[in-house]
Order: C-alpha cells, then sequence, then structure tokens
C-alpha cells in the first residue's frame, strides 16, 4: 500500500494527494502532526520529518512532489 | 511517442495571482484558456498564514483566498493543469507554443504569469543543509521546529510575517536583517512584542555550521564588526525573490533583474504575448498589483484574439 506523510497545511502534500489520485493510485494517509506513531515512523524511514514522503513500501520513499520519481517508484 | 498538439486561445503560465486571475477573466470571456502550473497553484501566496492587505478581506489565509480564486476561474471554465511541466516556449510568430512534457499547445495569445522565487541563500553550505535545517516554506516545514530555536533571514514583510507565524513552534526566534526593516509598521510591531522573537538589524550571516543538521549559525554585526556564533536548530530564508523567466530569455527582453518588460498594459516585445504579476517588471508588486495585471493581460488578450481573427492583428 501507498502511504503519504503529511501535516494539516503543506501546499506540496496536496499537490502530491492530487497527482495519486489524478493518476487513480490509492494510498494511505498519514498525518504525523496529529498522529506520533505516524511522526515516528516518517522519522524512522527518512531520518526527518519533511513532509510530504511518499513511500510504497516502507523502504523507498519519495521527498517532496518529484514527478519524475514517484513515476519511477510507482510505476506509472 | 509524438506529442499531441491541441489548440488555446489562451496559454497562462503560471498560476498566482495574476495567472488565476486572468483565468478567471479570460474565462468569462467563453474564452478557452489553460493554465500551466509547475509549482503549487496559488503561486508564493498560497503559503501565507495571513493576508491582512486585501481589500475586502480583514484576513485570509494565502490558501483560502487562492483556492477561492482557483474555484471562481475554474467555474468559468479554466482548466488549470499541474502536473504537466512546461519544457519549452516559442513566443514569436503565430500561433505560439508551448510544449509540455506531454503535449504541443498552439496557443493565439501566451500570458506569462510565472512570478518568483525565493533567493537561496548564497552561502557554499546552503545546500549541504538544505531540508536539514535550512528551509524556504514555513507552512511546509515550520512544524519540525517544535520548542527549538530558529531564525529568519530577511526584514521584508514577508520575512516579518514569517517569523510571527513561526513563533508558535519556536521556543525561541531570531529575525536577522542585513539592513533596516523594510516590513510595514503593523507586522514589525507584532515581531517587537512578541516575547520569543530577538531582533538582529544590520547583520549578516556569515556561515552554516552543523554534523548533519544545522546546529549554528556565525553572524556579524555590521556596525560593531563583531561576529557571533548563535546555536540554532532550523533557519527559514526569505532574502527577497528571483524571476521565473529561464524559459523566455532568448525570446524576450528581460531586465538584468530577470523580469520581463512590459508596461501597464502588460503588453511585451512580441505580439500577442503579456507578462503578468510579479514576473513583470514595475514598481510595486503587491497581490493587488497582480490581479490588476492578471485583469489587463486577460482583457487586452480577448482584445489580441479579436484582432486575429479579423486579420489585423496590431499590437
Amino acid at each position: 500500500m501507498v502511504k503519504v506523510y503529511s501535516i494539516n497545511d503543506c501546499p506540496w502534500c496536496e499537490k502530491v494527494k492530487k497527482y495519486l489520485k489524478s493518476k487513480n493510485v490509492e494510498f494511505e494517509e498519514h498525518n504525523i502532526e496529529e498522529n506520533d506513531v505516524d511522526r515516528d515512523a516518517c522519522y524512522e524511514l527518512t531520518g526527518d520529518t519533511m513532509v510530504p514522503i511518499t513511500t510504497v513500501n516502507d523502504k523507498d520513499y519519495v521527498l517532496s512532489f518529484d514527478k519524475a520519481r514517484l513515476d519511477e517508484m510507482l510505476g506509472l | 511517442m509524438e506529442k499531441k498538439r491541441i489548440h488555446k486561445d489562451i496559454v497562462i503560465i503560471g498560476a498566482g495571482m495574476a495567472g488565476l486571475t486572468a483565468a478567471l477573466y479570460a474565462g468569462r470571456m467563453n474564452l478557452d484558456v489553460l493554465v500551466l502550473e509547475n509549482g503549487i497553484v496559488g503561486g508564493q501566496i498560497a503559503n501565507a498564514a495571513g493576508i491582512e492587505n486585501y481589500p475586502g478581506f480583514a484576513k485570509v489565509s494565502g490558501k483560502e483566498l487562492m483556492g477561492t480564486l482557483q474555484q471562481q476561474a475554474e467555474s468559468f471554465g479554466a482548466v488549470i493543469d499541474e502536473f504537466d511541466s512546461i519544457v519549452k516556449v516559442t513566443l514569436k510568430g503565430q500561433p505560439k507554443l508551448v510544449e509540455t512534457e506531454e503535449h504541443i499547445y498552439e496557443a493565439d495569445a501566451v500570458i506569462i504569469a510565472s512570478g518568483m522565487n525565493r533567493r537561496k541563500l548564497p552561502l557554499p553550505e546552503e545546500k549541504r543543509f538544505a531540508g536539514k535545517g535550512v528551509h524556504y516554506c514555513e507552512l511546509c516545514d515550520g512544524h519540525m521546529y517544535q520548542d527549538k530555536v530558529i531564525a529568519v533571514m530577511g526584514g521584508g514583510n514577508a520575512a516579518v510575517d514569517a517569523a510571527n507565524f513561526l513563533s508558535k513552534y519556536a521556543s525561541k526566534l531570531y529575525l536577522i536583517h542585513r539592513s533596516d526593516f523594510r516590513a510595514d509598521e503593523v507586522s514589525q510591531k507584532r515581531l517587537k512584542e512578541n516575547p520569543k522573537a530577538e531582533i538582529f538589524l544590520q547583520t549578516e550571516i556569515k556561515s552554516l555550521q552543523g554534523e548533519g543538521r544545522l546546529e549554528s549559525i556565525e553572524v556579524l554585526d555590521k556596525v560593531s564588526g563583531k561576529l557571533r556564533s548563535l546555536p540554532v536548530d532550523g533557519i527559514f530564508v526569505n532574502i527577497g525573490v528571483v524571476p521565473n523567466t529561464e524559459l523566455y530569455k532568448e525570446e524576450l527582453p528581460l531586465t538584468p533583474a530577470g523580469r520581463v518588460e512590459a508596461g501597464e498594459d502588460c503588453r511585451t516585445a512580441i505580439p500577442g504575448v503579456f507578462a503578468a504579476g510579479d514576473v513583470r517588471e514595475k514598481e510595486i508588486r503587491q497581490l493587488t498589483t497582480a490581479a490588476a495585471d492578471g485583469t489587463a493581460a486577460a482583457l487586452l488578450a480577448e482584445k489580441y484574439l479579436v484582432k486575429i481573427k479579423e486579420g489585423n492583428p496590431v499590437w
């Protein structure tokens, strides 16, 4: 399952989510401002809490909106 | 695979205040209008936590203001594409060609409203700390500094408003600016009264230090000539903007600062090409003047389209 780590007010998070929707990619949203478990998971994955982070397997991830890298990771 | 060619009456490059206003006006004139945006729909101002100088709104967030404007433009038929990036534009002749990753748009008129990007911190170690203590978006990255020490670089309205916004996270907040305040009195007063804020004017940042992440900055007091080290966890850079005109520099006359030369009517040196908003050379760059530019560009583009149809495209 694709996961997107995000926060409440974050234009780039919105852009990533809109892009995934436009490509019919199902994803889970994990708000690291509202959930400490998600915050810890994001930190464990990336060593930081910058968002948005998109991951497909809790190992590979893409920071921010990087269309080329998202397409590659998600096979779009 | 060959890219699909699509005709548009007007292609607007950029979906900030100027671009979306132009889209709204063009849409209401029943024109076939496409807005292309490589970054965030709403532009830089979409990141503003609170706007208090847009007429008719006591206080509104950038997200709300620009979100409403986007809906307004779309409700009149404007199409906004924020995922298909522009790779090349050819502005001379008719039609204008705007090539994206997926399409080639043939436009009778082009409105360049590509705005500005924040100026990067001009220090060699900036790249090493980008995202690891050096940031350019308060709204996106401020949350990383809960109960931490933050410094904001800059002295204009954007910097001071950023500092006021970030103080909700910070345990301590420095505002550092190389000259005197340029921000308006209201924003300055708010920051000066903020108990977390300490203001260093006439102070220049000289270097960044840290192992992996930013840990401190070295600043120079330009009056006393003294260097000092300030322990900080993160800095937010707001030291001005650079115009987004890389795509047009071969065809359009630009100022030394890189802005497009065009008058109040937004007409550039190339017939059928308009420049609107912060990307246009002008003395005052505000949301209101960007909206005015978008209005003028769309209305005059429509007149140009009529002239083209009449076979008399005077400029």
